[in-house]
């Protein structure tokens, strides 16, 4: 359980990380465009695609070692 | 086509869409867990639009098009909260359904009062969060008639329109339970795909010349909308940092949320729920983005309400058989989501404090309560928004906050502290909320960049470790039998509370 419960946190924190430490350190501008559009914006957008990959890795690692999954799925 | 034939082919959809959803869900609410857990079988398809549904509300519509109108890049903090809820949702929310499932919690105060051994602390959790969820019913309400007061003109009075609005939503849920919500949800959702997705597409394209341009006009025009803190002015990094942790850990505080991981039908529900949820979060940019075409579209003007940035440029760039569309989204998105909020709030009464207090009450009387109260709560909803709404505005500014004061309770010492007790839970709460009360009651919020609400929490966390440091825990054979399901033992074939998991 240990493990699941590490991966889990190092996820959150990642993500919590893209979203305003990522901002307060390099996106915070409006230039340079990129994909014409201005840098926090497409920062915004870019964010929200690259977590359901993210928290897919993480699915996978939890549905082989947590051992909550046999507790959920047996009854 | 006149205001009137809008508003009325509007209600008509929309009252046609809610009774739907009621009677389809009918048939699965026989009892409390049927009618406000789905006697926890939905699958992942309608969790998605149910907690997609009380998300995406009339503010998602409305209002956060309004915040990028008026505040500018500040809005991406809505973008954000979500998806870091959800992160922390993936672990959470199964196992609190593991645990829900073993005792057979419907109620957040359940939960609570499960786990700290102590019926008034569930009391006092149901009375507090009802309160608070009272006023948020609210908000939607007043969602409703923006809605109105754009579309009509003054054709039809708010007041009446609420009135209409909130009863078709009372029957619903009386009727259909949370499975003819998620139905309703459902529906709701893909109309407000169709009509923010048009609007998206239509804005820049009739406006603008296109996406290209469109961007290039931002870059050129409004710089200082695309920027912390910016347009704003006080809104900084700083600020986003603090509200974007308050709100991450404080979503799945709401009852109505914590109540939508119940009526799953197993934790990888709940888990790819985690995973695709964020795809939603484009939908909030799209508005965001509407909202700052917005800017130079329509002026940056004190004298436009941000809230009716959405309806105006719909009502400007659509054909008006087309605006009815957008009508009768933002009327569900109103309606929709104040369901489990009103459910959640009955049940919070009835079997939190009422089964409580007078424990001989049965659970097939505790079902009658709780659909019996449907009806007084939006009553009371509906005349203290119309009787006293500045009373509901400052509710509202410190709920946000007021809910997020729970999460030491229900995560850190409700999953992973067992040393938390309820005095520690109770003191930490009664902190939180005081201090959150006096700042942002008091204009001090934010407090030197920092969100009121997050150093509210601090304040929380500090009395609820050290209360609990200083007050008796419940046993550890409890706390064994509590968790035996949500923290099976690694040596799944020794000890008690491996044999209680597997009971």
């Amino acid at each position: 359980m240990r493990r699941v419960l590490v991966a889990w946190l190092f996820t959150v924190l990642l993500i919590l990380f893209l979203y305003v430490g990522a901002t307060a350190l390099w996106m915070n501008r409006v230039k340079p465009l990129v994909l014409g559009m201005p840098l926090l914006y497409f920062w915004f957008v870019l964010v929200p695609l690259l977590n359901p990959p993210i928290l897919g890795l993480l699915y996978l690692y939890d549905r082989r070692h947590n051992p909550q999954w046999r507790s959920g799925e047996t009854r | 086509m006149s205001t009137a034939v809008i508003l009325t082919v509007s209600l008509i959809l929309v009252f046609a869409i809610t009774l739907f959803g009621a009677f389809r869900g009918r048939l699965q609410s026989r009892d409390l867990e049927g009618w406000l857990v789905n006697s926890r079988r939905m699958g992942s398809f309608l969790v998605w639009f149910l907690l997609g549904s009380e998300i995406y509300t009339a503010f998602t519509f409305e209002g956060l098009a309004g915040y990028a109108y008026k505040n500018g890049a500040a809005a991406f903090y809505n973008v954000a909260l979500n998806d870091v809820a959800y992160a922390i949702g993936f672990f959470v929310l199964p196992t609190i359904w593991l645990i829900g499932r073993r005792f057979r919690f419907v109620t957040q105060s359940d939960f609570i009062a499960g786990r700290y051994r102590s019926k008034p602390l569930g009391v006092f959790v149901a009375l507090t969060s009802a309160l608070i969820m009272i006023a948020y019913i609210d908000l939607n309400i007043t969602g409703l008639s923006a809605v109105v007061q754009v579309i009509g003109n003054g054709a039809i009075s708010d007041v009446w329109s609420d009135i209409i609005g909130f009863l078709i939503l009372a029957v619903a849920v009386y009727l259909g339970g949370i499975r003819g919500n998620a139905l309703q949800a459902a529906i709701k959702d893909i109309l407000m795909f169709v009509a923010l997705g048009a609007l998206f597409f239509a804005v820049p394209l009739r406006y603008f010349g296109g996406f290209g341009p469109m961007y290039a006009q931002f870059a050129e025009k409004i710089p200082n909308y695309l920027v912390l803190p910016g347009v704003s002015k006080h809104l900084g990094v700083t600020w986003l940092i603090t509200t974007v942790l308050l709100n991450g850990v404080g979503q799945w505080m709401w009852p109505q949320w914590f109540g939508v991981s119940f009526t799953a039908k197993n934790p990888r529900t709940l888990k790819l729920q985690a995973v695709f949820m964020p795809f939603y979060q484009l939908v909030k940019v799209a508005v965001i983005t509407i909202g700052f075409a917005a800017v130079i579209v329509l002026g940056a003007s004190k004298q436009i309400n941000g809230n009716n940035v959405v309806m105006m440029l719909a009502t400007r760039t659509f054909p008006e058989w087309f605006v009815i569309l957008f009508t009768v989204a933002a009327m569900l998105a109103a309606i929709i989501p104040a369901g489990p909020i009103i459910m959640t709030s009955a049940s919070l009464l009835a079997r939190n404090v009422y089964q409580a207090l007078r424990p001989g009450t049965t659970d097939e009387q505790v079902y009658r309560i709780t659909r019996g109260l449907v009806f007084p709560l939006t009553v009371i909803a509906l005349i203290l928004t119309l009787a006293l709404p500045s009373l509901i505005v400052s509710i509202l500014l410190v709920a946000y906050d007021f809910i997020s004061q729970f999460f030491p309770a229900v995560v850190i010492g409700g999953l992973f502290w067992r040393r938390a007790t309820k005095q520690g839970v109770v003191a930490g709460l009664v902190t939180g909320w005081t201090v959150a009360a006096y700042l942002v009651l008091s204009g001090h919020d934010p407090l030197n960049g920092w969100n009121a609400g997050l150093v509210a929490l601090l304040a929380n966390l500090v009395v609820f470790f050290v209360v609990s440091l200083l007050t008796r825990p419940v046993s550890a054979e409890y706390l064994d039998l509590f968790y035996a399901d949500a923290f099976p033992r690694r040596n799944s074939d020794t000890g008690p509370a491996a044999e209680a998991g597997r009971a």
